[in-house]
């Protein structure tokens, strides 16, 4: 039987045909293309034309796939920059699309790498992982091995921060949200985002705060805004990537500041504190902590309040106390 | 895993370049070999077989076919792809996908169970190139201290073998156990190990930071812990008597919703607020897991649950008023 070729049928299509044409077009010519060439080409764009949609709706179009495009890992550069615009041309350079040659991977790789997306299956890049996944297969030829892990680690990003942060981060430009203080003050920040980091649970931000001119941590879970791109005259704000040292030293100081607060409680015997901490191993009523945040401290250690007694800091103790005295007011 | 039936666009179009690649390496299969390596409904990945070969790419005065995938064999069930002059390979990851794949990895290795696994180390490298970064990764997981009282629960698992122990449940009643080991599932809340108990007859979720004296018996786990099949990510057990709790939340106790089944989608309660309905099984529990966010989380009805919650911050006050006297045993 010949090739079954049928009539295309741009308005029955999905993006993903649109987006495959594209790609199919761009590796295709070499060369490159100009715009008014994709526009000839590429079948959605060219019934677009027909149909007489404004060139600004058109151009927006192409922007948008270009975009879907580099979340899914191609890059469309323009090879001659310094041409004018109608001249320009469009480019998909084979090695920025595919893997070295010769990456294969194991089936105990795949197995990992399965672990390794479904720590995000209840967290918000679930999509983004899944899409990598399906690639990453596709350089193993043999079948993932069976589980003989026996742990799954599961990721959560309920902060709605987490994704507007995580692209900002990707594509390196300012940020502004605002943030509630520990004493409770909100205020507007413009950062730099750099890194996102999970400690015990807790989502934190590293970033270059721009007004302050200092590298800060922030809370996920304090930030009470939407997350919004810096923008002037319509423009992103693009800055310098950190280099991995001064990315370390941020880490770094987080840990020193971190290894200085420390408190100390103790605990009932047989409590649910007291399985809670595994003190069974320890035979011990008294137990030290480090501590990050005094406020996150306090909010682990309420659950266990009849359980515990404070010793120091006394500043903990007041929080947890404090935190109490909200709730029954606020349930009074 | 259930088999995906459905993607998005540019989830499908990330798959159609994938199985292009993945053709190219493998030469022929079947169609059933592809849809089990990709996780895939066998009938969704002919559709999708079918739109790459309905592709074309018209250039002025004549129109390019990239990608052809033998229709006739593809109706018996097997995928061959006779011409592709285009995709040699797999294409890469975007540095947003390596990042996250890449923090999954990174966070496996800190685990015991990974401390010297040689292929891990080289697919670690491997996201870190694809990211682009080099050694500033856009996410990193710090684990939690519990994932080494994890490892008596893992080898029981890996050995198929039940385990026994004390249990402190979430009404503070101290048990002994038997459970059928089925899967761990270490979260940032805590490790949970997902079993068959042998007290209930059911799938439960015990939470490890409530067992204690953990011994591995010599007995093999139930037919009825195997029979047990998928097991869904989410810890919430349905049962018949759950209670309907509406509770207002700041954005820094949002978590407090990943913890439960909400009824439907939260609403604003505007400043950044939520309104949502959340099902609890046993009422008292919702004094602890609103009190925790000290004044974030608020529950509006009903009125029971409000009272529940207000006793037990009085009853902490009450004690901590005290606390100087109260010898801690």
């Amino acid at each position: 039987m010949a090739k079954i070729r049928t009539t295309w049928q741009p308005y029955k299509t999905d993006k993903s045909e649109r987006l495959l044409q594209l790609t199919t077009a761009l590796l295709f010519a070499e060369r490159g293309l100009t715009k008014r060439e994709l526009y000839y080409s590429i079948t959605e764009y060219r019934a677009d034309v027909a149909d007489k949609k404004s060139e600004p709706s058109l151009n927006r179009k192409f922007e948008r796939d270009k975009s879907d495009l580099r979340d899914s890992g191609i890059l469309v550069q323009i090879s001659n920059p310094q041409d004018a615009p109608e001249e320009q041309r469009y480019v998909i350079t084979s090695d920025s699309f595919v893997w070295p040659a010769k990456t294969s991977l194991s089936p105990h790789q795949l197995q990992l790498l399965n672990l390794a997306s479904q720590a995000w299956s209840m967290a918000s890049l679930s999509s983004e992982v899944n899409q990598g996944l399906i690639k990453l297969r596709s350089l193993g030829l043999q079948p993932a091995e069976a589980d003989l892990v026996g742990l799954a680690p599961k990721f959560k990003t309920h902060e709605p921060a987490f994704m507007p942060l995580n692209k900002a981060i990707d594509e390196r430009y300012e940020v502004t949200f605002n943030y509630r203080r520990q004493d409770e003050q909100v205020k507007p920040r413009r950062v730099q985002p750099w890194q996102l980091q999970n400690i015990s649970g807790q989502w934190l931000l590293v970033c270059f705060d721009v007004d302050k001119k200092e590298v800060r941590n922030f809370l996920l879970k304090r930030i009470v805004s939407k997350v919004t791109a810096v923008q002037l005259d319509h423009e992103l704000i693009n800055f310098e990537a950190p280099d991995a040292t001064e990315l370390q030293s941020a880490i770094e100081d987080l840990a020193t500041h971190t290894a200085k607060q420390v408190a100390t409680i103790k605990v009932n015997k047989d409590s649910s504190a007291w399985f809670h901490f595994h003190l069974d191993e320890k035979q011990d009523t008294e137990l030290n902590f480090e501590y990050m945040d005094l406020n996150l401290l306090a909010e682990e250690l309420s659950v266990f309040a009849l359980d515990i007694k404070v010793l120091s800091p006394r500043e903990l103790d007041e929080a947890i106390r404090a935190g109490f005295e909200k709730v029954a007011s606020d349930h009074a | 895993m259930p088999k995906l039936n459905s993607l998005d666009g540019g989830s499908r179009f990330n798959f159609m370049l994938a199985l292009i690649a993945y053709l190219e390496r493998s030469g022929e299969v079947t169609t059933a070999t592809a849809a089990q390596h990709f996780n895939l409904d066998e009938k969704y990945l002919r559709e999708v077989v079918f739109s790459i070969n309905q592709l074309s790419v018209e250039f002025p005065g004549r129109e390019e076919i990239f990608f052809f995938i033998d229709a006739d064999l593809a109706d018996e069930g097997i995928l061959s792809l006779t011409q592709n002059d285009l995709i040699q390979d797999v294409p890469r990851l975007s540095s947003r996908q390596a990042a996250a794949i890449g923090a999954g990895l990174n966070y496996l290795a800190t685990m015991p169970a990974f401390a010297d696994d040689a292929e891990l180390k080289s697919l670690q490298e491997l996201m870190s190139q694809g990211s682009g970064r080099g050694s500033a990764p856009a996410i990193t997981v710090a684990p939690g201290t519990e994932a080494q009282y994890a490892e008596v629960l893992r080898e029981a698992l890996l050995a198929g073998r039940r385990i026994s122990c004390e249990y402190l449940n979430a009404k503070g009643e101290q048990t002994i156990r038997e459970i059928d080991p089925l899967r761990i599932d270490v979260r940032p809340d805590g490790t949970y190990l997902r079993g068959y108990c042998l007290v209930n007859a059911a799938l439960r979720n015990f939470k490890l930071d409530r067992m204690r004296n953990i011994k591995i018996s010599e007995l093999p786990i139930s037919a009825e812990a195997k029979s047990v099949g998928e097991i869904e990510d989410s810890l919430y057990v349905s049962q018949a008597n759950d209670i309907e709790v509406t509770v207002e939340l700041e954005p820094e106790a949002y978590g407090l919703i990943a913890e439960f089944q909400t009824v439907e989608e939260p609403t604003s309660a505007g400043e950044g607020a939520i309104r949502a309905v959340i099902k609890v099984g046993h009422l008292p529990n919702i004094a602890k897991l609103i009190s925790r966010y000290r004044g974030k989380a608020r529950v509006i009805e009903p009125k029971e649950a409000r009272e529940l919650v207000k006793n037990y911050a009085l009853k902490v006050l009450g004690e901590s008023a005290h606390s100087n006297q109260t010898e801690v045993e």
